[in-house]
Parts: C-alpha cells; sequence; structure tokens
C-alpha cells in the first residue's frame, strides 16, 4: 500500500486543547440544555439523565471553572507562540491567525467563485472562515466565563454591581452559549464533517497533519509558502495508524452525533422558552 | 395684682393656640375606622418577632439608575370589574386586591400569568406567597410591605440569599419581555442586549449557513481537479 505524504499542521498541544474543549463543550451544552429547557419535557428527561436539577448545576459550574483554566493556559500558550524581536510578523505575518485585509479579498473571491464568476483564492495556512472559527470561541469563552462567575456568586458580584445587572448577564450567558452551540454543531460540524472534500470527516485536528493533495488544493498558499521557506521536506510526518485513526474517528462521530442530538431537540424545544 | 393680669393673659392664650391647634389634628371619629390593628403597630410587631429592624432599610430611590418600575405595563384593560380596574393601577395599597370578586376561591397566577415564568418559579418552585407574603398581600411599593425596595434584600431576599444587599434586590425578579418595545423604556439595558445578541446570533447564522452550504454545494458540483 502506498503511504501517502502528510504535511504537519496541528502540534500535539493545539489537539490537546482541542480535545479539551470538545469534551468540556459538549458537557456544558448538555447540563447547560438541561437547565435552559427544564420547563420542558426533553429538558426535564435530559436533566433526569444528568442526575438531577441540583446535579447539573454543579458540573456546569466546575466545568465552566476547568474551561476558564482551559482559556488561561491557552491564552499563555498564544503568548509563547509570539516572537516578541519581530511581534509585526506574528501578528501579519502568513502563520498568523489574526485577521487581516488579505481574508476580506479572500472572501469576496470565495463567493464569487461559489456562484462559478471566478476561481478560489488561494487560501494560506489559516482560512478565513477558520479564523472566525477560532476567534468566535476566543471571544465567547470571556463572555462566557465572566457572566457565568457572576451568576455562580451572584451576592458577592452585587457588591461592585447593581443586581440588575445579573438579569443582563442572564440574557448574555444564555444568548452567547446559543450562539456558540447553532454555530459550532451547525457550521464547524458542516465544515468538518459533511462537505465533500472533508467528508465522513476532517482527520487534520485528531492526526494533526494533512494529506499532500489536501495542502495543494485546499491550502496552494500555505504549500507555496512552505516551498519558499524549504520546510516542505521537513514539515512531512509519518501518517497516524490505524487504531489511532479508529479511536478518532469513534470519538469524533459520538461527539457529533452527541452535538447533533442536543441540537435537534434544542430547535425542537426551542419555541417553549425565550433568549433570556 | 398687676402681675395677676399677665398671668390671666398667658394662661388665655395658652388656651387659645391648644384649641387652635386640635383644628389640624386628627378628628377623634378617625381612630374608629380600623378594627385590626394598625399598620404601624404590625410593623413593629415584625421587627420583633423577625429581629430585622429598621437599620437595615436603605434610602429608596437609589437603586435602579436604570431599571424603572414597569408602570406602563400595569395599565392594561382589566378584565373583570371597574372596582379592579380602578385598584389596580393604584401601586401603594395595603390590600390592593381588595374588591376582586370571589378572591378567595382564585388562585395568584389566575392573573398573575407572567409573573410565572422566572427563573424563580420554573427552576426553584418558589411560590408567590414564599416572597410576597400573606394576606393581605400589600403592593410592593406600600411603605410597610416587606417587599418595599428600602427593605426588602432583608426580609425577602435574604431568606435564601445570605448576605443580600439591596444592591443585589434590584435584580428583577419578575423580568419584562425582553425584547418588548415597553422594555425600551422600563429597561434599556436588557432591550438592547436582548436585540444586540439576536442580530449577531441571526446574522451569523445567516451569513455562515450559506456560506458552508455554497461551499459544499461548490465542491459536490463543481470541476474536479
Amino acid at each position: 500500500m502506498m503511504q501517502k505524504t502528510r504535511i504537519k499542521r496541528f502540534s500535539l498541544l493545539d489537539r490537546i486543547f482541542h480535545f479539551f474543549l470538545i469534551l468540556t463543550f459538549l458537557t456544558q451544552t448538555a447540563t447547560g440544555f438541561s437547565r435552559m429547557f427544564f420547563s420542558t419535557v426533553w429538558g426535564k428527561a435530559l436533566t433526569d439523565v444528568l442526575g438531577g436539577y441540583q446535579t447539573t448545576t454543579l458540573i456546569h459550574k466546575w466545568v465552566g471553572v476547568l474551561m476558564i483554566w482551559g482559556f488561561i493556559f491557552h491564552t499563555l500558550y498564544l503568548l509563547t507562540r509570539i516572537d516578541w524581536k519581530n511581534p509585526k510578523t506574528s501578528f501579519f505575518g502568513p502563520d498568523s491567525i489574526v485577521p487581516n485585509f488579505q481574508d476580506a479579498k479572500h472572501l469576496w473571491q470565495r463567493i464569487l467563485w461559489f456562484f462559478g464568476l471566478g476561481s478560489s483564492p488561494k487560501i494560506g495556512r489559516w482560512a478565513y472562515w477558520e479564523k472566525f472559527d477560532y476567534w468566535a470561541v476566543y471571544w465567547g469563552m470571556p463572555l462566557l466565563a465572566i457572566t457565568g462567575l457572576a451568576l455562580m456568586y451572584p451576592v458577592f458580584t452585587s457588591r461592585f454591581v447593581q443586581g440588575w445587572t445579573l438579569n443582563i448577564a442572564v440574557l448574555l450567558h444564555r444568548a452567547e452559549a446559543r450562539l456558540a452551540v447553532s454555530y459550532i454543531f451547525i457550521v464547524h460540524f458542516f465544515v468538518g464533517h459533511l462537505r465533500p472534500s472533508s467528508f465522513p470527516m476532517n482527520e487534520a485536528m485528531f492526526a494533526g497533519s494533512i494529506p499532500m493533495e489536501e495542502l495543494k488544493k485546499e491550502k496552494p498558499a500555505w504549500h507555496d509558502q512552505l516551498k519558499n521557506e524549504g520546510k516542505l521536506e521537513t514539515s512531512k510526518v509519518r501518517p497516524p495508524s490505524f487504531l489511532y485513526k479508529i479511536i478518532y474517528f469513534i470519538f469524533g462521530y459520538t461527539a457529533l452525533g452527541f452535538g447533533v442530538y442536543l441540537l435537534i431537540n434544542g430547535i425542537i424545544y426551542s419555541r417553549y422558552i425565550t433568549l433570556h | 395684682m398687676k402681675n395677676m393680669i399677665y398671668i390671666y393673659r398667658t394662661i388665655v392664650w395658652i388656651i387659645f393656640f391648644a384649641l387652635l391647634s386640635m383644628l389640624f389634628l386628627p378628628s377623634p371619629s378617625l381612630g374608629q375606622g380600623e378594627e385590626v390593628t394598625s399598620y404601624i403597630s404590625r410593623y413593629g410587631q415584625n421587627e420583633v418577632r423577625t429581629g430585622y429592624y429598621e437599620k437595615y432599610e436603605v434610602r429608596p430611590g437609589n437603586q435602579r439608575p436604570l431599571v424603572r418600575k414597569f408602570r406602563s405595563i400595569d395599565r392594561e384593560p382589566f378584565a373583570y370589574s371597574s372596582t379592579a380596574a380602578s385598584i389596580r393601577i393604584r401601586p401603594r395599597l395595603a390590600d390592593p386586591h381588595r374588591g376582586i370578586g370571589f378572591y378567595n376561591n382564585r388562585r395568584c397566577e389566575e392573573c398573575h400569568v407572567n409573573e410565572t415564568h422566572d427563573i424563580h418559579t420554573v427552576r426553584e418552585n418558589i411560590t408567590g406567597r414564599q416572597c410576597h407574603g400573606p394576606e393581605p398581600i400589600a403592593s410592593i411599593d406600600h411603605y410597610y410591605s416587606p417587599l418595599n425596595s428600602i427593605r426588602r434584600h432583608a426580609y425577602v431576599c435574604a431568606k435564601c440569599h445570605e448576605g443580600a444587599s439591596a444592591s443585589f434586590a434590584s435584580y428583577v425578579v419578575h423580568e419584562p419581555a425582553a425584547g418588548a418595545i415597553s422594555t425600551r423604556v422600563s429597561f434599556p439595558a436588557m432591550y438592547y442586549s436582548y436585540w444586540f445578541m439576536l442580530a449577531l446570533l441571526a446574522g451569523t447564522l445567516a451569513f455562515f449557513i450559506p456560506h458552508s452550504l455554497l461551499m459544499g454545494l461548490r465542491e459536490l458540483f463543481g470541476k474536479k481537479g
């Protein structure tokens, strides 16, 4: 069997962060939905499965704090990734995940390409929708963390801000959670699993590498960049083992099924609850 | 002899002023109207019974700079009687339910429907009586009501939320509908957060769902290679 050439895309730490986020995010969605839909039949059933109202609340709080630690460690990790002697390249170079003007151009070219009005833009290491994926989570997490902590310690919070701020905190927490859940379970899952070039599963985040063909087709600018820098050979890695592949396929599809289950029931029962 | 005249005159003036002041005192017959203990005495008894005293009270009116009382919402057409309608829009009564027909046979949520959808009721099974107290249920702005904002934190909130302050008590338990136009006046912060988050949610999905679908379709039917 011919081994396909694979190029390294995510470090082990990146993948650990993503894995950690999958577990915590799904836990928070399940426990959060069981609370949000508590006045519906499905919400009550979900609450029973997860150990009752008090238990889901407790899990939600603990895992929330765990997520905050994840966010802090991830931010520290980001700071280590910045080359402080040359911060401009770190922030605006081709390997940066910071959005720039090029992304707006790519978006426009991509839309033209959808309708057959032009060729697909030469996308680099991070496509604009991947950048959006990343920063949507990155700004959503502090919002959820701050409102979540405020609601966890309401009496303490009301010493510093007026109590009616907690009304706003509930609204923001629920609305942002719904936004995150709908985005991840619809858009992120579609892009990662369902679109033809990813189907049945985009393995990059688990295997840590992508095949050479995918690199040339999906990320031509990154391919050129690696070639020009002479890193194409050094970036080659061994493909994941068959056993590991089985494990992450099972894990990925479990997470997917779990998410879609929560999403569909959330949509069905959303008419019985309000945004706040 | 001359001094005695001064004394008499002084006594006459005192009597005159005493009689004059009686014009401004409440009529003795007013005391006959009340058959139960006055609210002032009951408030005093409540202080003794609960251990709460006025030192916990705060000055009214400075707790909600951005939250107004939902007075306009209360002025809706009232279903059962003209008496009740006139009572309904008076928020400072000792017994605002007085005059409502068959009051004893009714349940709170038959009329206060919107007051049963909040988190306290739905999640924690808190009933109206647990905060609003026994009959007669005073208006929350009635001066001696435990829910008056000058003492709500100590009398009501602190029953469950230990250490609740006046600031804490400004949490709006019966939230208005966040997107309603009346909420823009009564609770603007909530109104604008709601529409901002809704626009963000709708905007993100309205852009990225078609974006993903078109990407999928293009990859499915586009030229290979």
